[in-house]
């Protein structure tokens, strides 16, 4: 959410922290502060709200608020701390036919409105935080919103029907096949027809049992305000999060007020709000306020928890007096009584988070400061017991690695197999592997190619992993180990079968033990979950050696070219002295150099060698690399060494 | 590198714990706090297998955390458990995202378990993987499974490496929520407990400077045998 910090000044008042200083205090504190941009003699501080404090800090009193807890300095002006003074109206009847799906309706009258731009300082408000100013109603709704985060919805009451001289608002569920006219996106003047399903809750106009909004999610067209409208109603309401997710979700309607709406503002704030607006619309749309109908069902109930002090200080590590805990959590808003070791806590009512003694903790935890904290190591003791499956797998990894196999990790998704699930990522991920086999096949194929690349002369790979299928209609699992031999690009080649065999052997030499294998071209695949039982059981972890120092590289994603280069050298050269000559000529583009073979003739020496070259940025060309041959050549003659 | 992970946590009596990846909603969610309606449990955000398929509904586990649970009903405090082990997400694959990772869990629950030694056992950790003196600094966070819950982040004291001298976000964790103690069997009013959760994607982006997750998942040899 972007927070403009001039805006939250409106509440807190002079501050003597700077921006970076208050963003620095919330993030340590309250939020994760996501950056910070400085636009027109303003800050605006990007903020991810946590969660749990959705409910409250979704807007800038919320993050206010906040700040003026973390500094413990009280708010300068605090609006849900001004009692709203709202008169009651008998012309908006409004009935809710729901009580926990919409506990709390309320809507205000406002006659002799005049519709036009918006006063500048309201403009730069909404600008500051990238809202697009509309009109003075319009940004009158969003301006409490972001201030107070209760979402609010402007009508034109003269375009609203009265029965018996009444305005009839309503809220019920939709019926399947109903439909409503939403507001366009970005206050476009179209139409955008919503068919309903019957779990939408709505807005009705009771006169005519018309839909005229979608609860929670987005506004009607029905009744518009324009720039002739002089009379205007603002509702403001709450209702139940799930309902509004879950049609949000599926009408894909993610907007601001519904982001609001499903995080649960506290049922309390609709009059504040209320009171917001209508000082706001009397003052920039020279509105004459009338009344408010507030139709309030299922109240708030506040929650007095009871915190134990020494408990605080247990889970945290701490050894706060219960003074400085009171102190803390009244700084947050609580009302605090202390008795002994005993704290009563009732958090302020817009807090609906605060609920169980775990939360007061947390309070008391983070605005005191967790960099208080001291690490403790835990007093060390023994294991309990060795992980047998850990144990085995790692003498096979060992035992494999030892042999020249890579270790692969492949995807649990595949296109085809036996267990699919019921909601897939894309199409070609709809299934779940049912054994490895299939995924080595093709990571040998994928890696074939790359051996001079990587200077190995077969690709020998394995993995160990869980594999899915069904066993009498259900989803059954175990952990699977596989491994696959290619010795030629082109493809299985038959002999890897026999180098499959003796690798078995050994393993099951080295293991003492006797695992059985599925063996097909040049893949070996066994069950681990099986097979652990059968093995002796293990009494301590083999040492592990502590992993070496890696600078991991970024491989290129453009295709390799290799050359080969061999040549006569005299007596007493060695291979260093002439792989440091092509080492030198050889330039950037060459990624590897392999030794191929060396052999003496007439006292004259052949060494031969394997050039790869591969660009990070492109496809190299033959004319590139032959130009770069051509150097090497020139390099080597240089020696008197002869090109054969 | 789980090996590495695993003898490291087995120094200070960690025991490495594991679980199905094909995981009931009972544990992947209920047992977490996780409330009922809560997003996570959307099909945009979790795999669900076909109901034909399981006995009840059953999830790709979304994390390794039911773990927890599974091991607080079968075993009595004090337990200190890592689990490592692959994780699921119905999320687009990107850079930094993928939907099938790595993910490290750690718990301990025993008597007057405090955040100071969920700060100690992470410096403790790093401090060894990374070869290294490291700092842990908490942040508040949010996780339905813990309260209070903060987020970590490491600096490297020492050495001369990329990630020396710079606060990085490391993992999630808290202590564990008095609801997952007592659906699991264990009294919170006796016993308390910290968890923590980070992928080990991450720890190998940390250790090794990778830059592309999915590499991991490829099979590719250019990546694998590097390591």
């Amino acid at each position: 959410m972007l927070i403009s910090y001039n805006w939250l000044k409106e509440y807190t008042g002079d501050t003597t922290e700077t921006a970076q200083q208050a963003a620095d205090l919330l993030g340590a504190h309250s939020f994760e502060i996501e950056g910070l941009e400085e636009i027109k003699g303003d800050t605006i501080i990007e903020i991810d709200i946590l969660p749990n404090r959705a409910s409250d800090s979704l807007c800038h009193r919320g993050v206010a608020r906040e700040l003026a807890t973390v500094t413990s300095v009280p708010l300068a002006n605090d609006p849900l701390r001004n009692t709203p003074d709202l008169r009651a109206l008998d012309t908006i009847e409004v009935s809710i036919k729901d009580v926990e799906a919409c506990p709390r309706f309320t809507a205000s009258l406002l006659t002799d409105v005049v519709v036009k731009e918006s006063p500048d300082w309201l403009k730069e408000r909404l600008e500051s935080i990238g809202q697009r100013s509309i009109n003075n109603i319009v940004d009158a709704t969003n301006y409490v919103m972001f201030a107070l985060g209760q979402p609010l919805h402007a009508y034109d009451a003269d375009l609203f029907p009265q029965a018996d001289g009444k305005w009839q608002l309503g809220v019920r569920y939709a019926v399947a096949g109903e439909t409503v006219s939403l507001i366009a996106e970005g206050g476009k003047d179209e139409e955008r027809i919503i068919e309903l399903q019957g779990t939408e809750l709505l807005i009705v106009d009771n006169s005519t049992n018309t839909p005229i909004g979608l609860a929670g999610v987005k506004g009607g067209r029905f009744a518009g305000v324009h720039a002739g409208t002089t009379k205007v109603i603002i509702e403001a309401a709450h209702f139940h999060p799930t309902i509004t997710r879950k049609t949000a979700r599926r009408l894909g309607i993610v907007i601001d007020a519904s982001k609001r709406f499903e995080n649960e503002p506290s049922r309390e704030l609709p009059p504040y709000a209320q009171s917001d607006i209508i000082t706001l619309i009397t003052e920039i749309a020279d509105g004459t306020y009338v009344g408010t109908t507030d139709v309030y069902l299922e109240k708030q109930k506040s929650v007095a928890v009871s915190v134990s002090t020494a408990r605080v200080n247990s889970r945290l590590g701490l050894s706060l007096s219960t003074e400085d805990m009171a102190a803390i959590l009244r700084r947050v808003g609580c009302d605090v009584t202390a008795a002994g070791e005993i704290m009563t806590a009732t958090g302020p009512w817009e807090r609906t988070d605060l609920l169980i003694e775990e939360d007061f903790i947390e309070e008391v935890g983070r605005i005191y400061g967790y960099e208080h904290i001291a690490s403790v190591l835990p007093a060390v003791t023994t294991l309990e017991s060795i992980n047998k499956r850990h144990y085995y797998l790692e003498l096979i990894r060992d035992f494999l690695i030892e042999q020249g196999f890579s270790e692969v990790i492949t995807s649990s998704f595949r296109k085809k197999d036996d267990v699919q699930l019921k909601n897939a990522l894309a199409s070609d991920k709809s299934y779940l592997r049912s054994g490895l086999t299939t995924n080595i096949a093709e990571a040998l194929e994928k890696n074939a190619g790359f051996t001079d690349l990587l200077g190995t002369g077969d690709t020998k790979i394995f993995e160990i992993g869980t594999v899915f299928y069904t066993e009498n209609d259900v989803v059954t699992e175990h952990v699977s180990l596989a491994f696959g031999v290619r010795l030629k690009a082109s493809g299985y080649s038959g002999k890897e079968d026999k180098i499959i065999q003796t690798v078995i052997a050994q393993l099951n030499d080295k293991m003492s033990a006797d695992i059985s294998f599925d063996i097909a071209k040049g893949i070996a695949e066994c069950n681990i979950t099986e097979l652990l039982p059968s093995l002796p059981e293990v009494e301590a972890y083999a040492p592990v050696v502590p992993g070496k120092a890696i600078a991991y590289q970024s491989f290129s994603l453009f295709p390799s070219m290799s050359r080969d280069i061999a040549m006569w050298v005299q007596e007493g050269v060695t291979r260093t002295e002439v792989e440091q000559v092509l080492n030198d000529a050889v330039g950037s583009l060459c990624v590897r150099i392999t030794f191929v073979d060396e052999f003496t003739k007439e006292g004259r020496t052949s060494l031969a060698f394997r050039l790869i070259f591969q660009s990070s940025t492109r496809t190299l060309t033959d004319g590139e690399v032959a130009g770069i041959m051509e150097a090497i050549n020139n390099a080597v003659a240089e020696k008197d060494w002869e090109v054969r | 590198m789980i090996a590495e992970i695993n003898s490291i946590f087995a120094e200070i009596g960690f025991t490495f714990a594991e679980g199905p990846e094909a995981e009931t909603e009972h544990y992947n969610f209920d047992q977490l706090n996780v409330p009922k309606d809560h997003p996570s449990r959307d099909m945009q955000d979790t795999f669900w297998f076909k109901d034909s398929d399981v006995s009840e509904p059953t999830v790709l586990r979304t994390q390794t955390s039911p773990v927890q649970s599974r091991y607080m009903e079968s075993h009595k405090p004090p337990i200190r458990i890592i689990v490592p082990g692959k994780v699921f997400r119905n999320e687009a694959t990107d850079a930094t995202h993928e939907a099938q990772f790595f993910q490290l869990e750690g718990l301990y629950v025993d008597k007057d378990v405090n955040l100071g030694h969920l700060k100690g056992t992470i410096e403790y950790f790093f401090g060894r993987f990374l070869g290294g003196d490291v700092e842990i600094r908490f942040r508040p966070g949010f996780f339905p499974f813990v309260e209070p819950g903060v987020e970590v982040d490491m600096k490297l004291l020492s050495g001369d490496s990329k990630l020396t001298g710079k606060w990085i976000e490391i993992m999630g964790a808290g202590m564990v929520h008095p609801n997952v103690l007592s659906r699991s069997g264990i009294d919170p009013a006796e016993y308390s407990g910290f968890a923590f959760g980070m992928g080990i994607d991450r720890l190998a982006v940390m250790k090794y400077g990778i830059n592309d997750i999915r590499d991991l998942y490829t099979g590719d040899l250019r990546f694998v045998n590097q390591f």
